[in-house]
């Protein structure tokens, strides 16, 4: 169970009549279990295209995804049986800006609007929403607001509230923290790391900021022009040698532990240059 | 949503994309005039012959032009079989009689079903819908061994069919220039030559630049409204609303969902562009200075004659043909 990208590709005809190759060859699994996925890369690597993947929203022009057990790939859309929509209750997406998907009169409502599509009655629709919206931090005082009259990131919390009252397996962030304050981001982070836990689901968020990446993620994705040239762990990940190559950088703490190795410590301590030297590598354990 | 043809403009070189904005507008206007102006099928043919001779030269693939009509080919064709039906004078030049029976009827639909069916799975289903056509008044001229319902006649006259042959050819005309304007002229150069060409209008008091102004942005917007109706789609996608699967009940509900994001998204991104026009000083009826300034050039002023006398000759053709 879970995502499973067989060797899937995406084209499509750009401006000039050209093809753009977004996606070329990709392989990957995400379990629907335990995951707390970061996926980076710079802006046009096919990043958010490879999510649109996640939840059926797009159809690998070749190769084949599986997603819970439903197969797509050319060839079954052509056949036009396989159903779609399923797939969405399993793999939530939470898409950058909530100004797209924000409609209802009141934040209950339009939280509410989600697990209704999947043929939950609107008592049940009502009490996910008032669990997405406690998990967001989201109090009673929101629910009869209009959710344009919020702020920026209210709104956000709104909108993932609306994708985690479908209580969705797998949870996929498009970077869920941009457009929020520092306190607010942190709070966020906290949040998706408590859901993951209590409910055991997976987590893949898109992020720039790669402090989050650092101290959240379990797993690290990287792509680069198209192609998906990491799947593993995060320390490797920073220590790689092709990091700048992808335009990526390494977190803050990492960056002040490298400056500090190079100022002359005044006495020579052996336990703590070995410390040290585990903190430059990004192992904190 | 990235394959509409007509009003877009595809980069090339040749003497139509060299003009002046104004100069395509002026003669475009006068083509019309004299398309509208003609009375007779051979002179509308030479016509005809003269749009191909300027697509030629223009390098227009004749394959975009097609593009453009495909759209009005339903339009092109219902036009030309009502002519064909309806008119009757002239020489009688076919008359069928039609029998309408079980066999028959079961016939035609049956062959409606298989077009339907076959409709998507063949590139010409033009063709086949032709094919199918002619099947299907084979057999009502064919089967009259059965007892049926009644008969019609099916007559078709010489003045219909070329009365039908000449709307047809006009409408086809005009399609074309139109196409070929839009297809060699940027949008903003059009906007630019629509504002001076109506620059006489200031005499009535019409803000002819606040016009084109709006025309312009418009226009503009089109492409950029059309890429955020696609990110509200995929986002209520991924919170079940579906188009595809869904249930038509179900279907009126989610509607509303696609379109109050459009609204609140098209309202915010016009406050935002009024913003940024104010920031860099833009005042509504305030003269303006152009990046590009229109420059006349010894071929608009040829194209220009070319244009007038084609309009003079098709009045004379028209009084002395």
């Amino acid at each position: 169970m879970g995502i499973k990208f067989n060797a899937i590709s995406y084209e499509y005809l750009g401006f000039d009549e050209s093809i753009v190759k977004a996606l070329i060859d990709v392989n990957l699994n995400i379990a629907s279990n335990h995951e707390f996925i970061a996926l980076v890369g710079e802006t046009g690597s096919g990043k958010s295209t490879l999510v649109k993947h996640m939840n059926a929203l797009m159809i690998p022009t070749s190769g084949t995804s599986i997603l819970f057990d439903i197969e797509l790939n050319q060839t079954t859309i052509k056949d036009n049986k396989t159903k779609k929509n399923p797939i969405r209750k399993q793999v939530g997406l939470v898409f950058q800006f909530p100004e797209y998907q924000l409609f209802e009169e009141t934040v209950l409502k339009d939280v509410a609007f989600g697990p209704q599509n999947f043929n939950v009655s609107l008592e049940d629709a009502i009490e996910k929403a008032k669990t997405a919206l406690k998990l967001v931090g989201l109090d009673e005082t929101y629910y009869e607001r209009s959710p344009f009259h919020l702020s920026g990131g209210e709104k956000k919390r709104v909108s993932i509230a609306g994708i985690l009252a479908m209580e969705p397996d797998i949870l996929v962030l498009d970077e869920p923290t941009s457009g929020l304050d520092p306190m607010g981001q942190y709070e966020l982070m906290e949040v998706f790391k408590t859901i993951q836990e209590k409910q055991n689901i997976s987590i893949v968020f898109i992020s720039h900021d790669m402090n989050w990446v650092y101290a959240y993620a379990n797993r690290v994705l990287v792509m680069h022009q198209g192609c998906l040239v990491y799947d593993g762990d995060k320390t490797t990940f920073f220590n790689h040698p092709q990091l700048l190559d992808w335009k990526l950088e390494k977190p803050d703490n990492m960056k002040v532990f490298e400056w500090i190795k190079d100022k002359p410590l005044g006495r020579q301590d052996d336990k703590l240059n070995q410390t040290l030297k585990a903190y430059i590598k990004g192992d904190l354990s | 949503m990235n394959n509409i043809v007509i009003g877009r403009y595809i980069p090339g070189d040749s003497f139509l994309y060299r003009l002046d904005p104004r100069v395509k507008l002026i003669a475009l206007l006068m083509l019309f005039i004299a398309t509208f102006v003609i009375d007779s099928l051979w002179v509308m043919t030479g016509a005809l012959g003269f749009v191909l001779v300027l697509l030629i030269f223009g390098k227009i693939s004749i394959k975009r032009v097609y593009l453009g009509l495909r759209p009005l080919l339903f339009l092109l064709i219902f036009t030309f079989v009502f002519q064909v039906l309806f008119n009757t004078q002239g020489r009688l030049l076919i008359s069928l009689e039609l029998h309408y029976n079980l066999l028959t009827i079961f016939i035609a639909i049956f062959l409606v079903i298989l077009w339907r069916f076959l409709k998507n799975k063949t590139p010409f289903s033009f063709l086949v819908f032709l094919l199918f056509f002619a099947l299907a008044m084979i057999s009502f001229v064919w089967i009259d061994f059965i007892r049926g319902f009644g008969t019609s006649i099916l007559a078709v006259y010489e003045t219909g069919l070329l009365l039908a042959l000449f709307v047809l050819l006009r409408l086809i005309i005009i399609v074309t220039l139109s196409t070929m304007l839009t297809i060699t002229t940027k949008p903003t150069d059009l906007n630019l030559g629509l504002e001076r060409v109506l620059k006489p209008m200031k005499i009535i008091r019409i803000n002819t630049e606040e016009i084109a102004m709006i025309i312009g942005i418009s226009l503009r917007y089109i492409p950029t409204l059309l890429d955020e109706a696609n990110k509200i789609i995929l986002a209520q996608a991924s919170r079940g609303v579906d188009f595809q699967e869904g249930k038509i009940k179900d279907k009126i509900v989610q509607i509303i969902s696609l379109l109050v994001p459009m609204f609140i998204i098209s309202f915010q991104r016009s406050d935002e562009l009024a913003n940024a026009m104010e920031a860099r000083s833009f005042v509504p009826g305030q003269p303006r200075t152009r990046l590009n300034q229109l420059t006349w050039k010894p071929l608009d002023s040829i194209v220009l004659v070319i244009s007038i006398v084609s309009v003079i000759l098709s009045i004379t053709l028209r009084i002395f043909g």
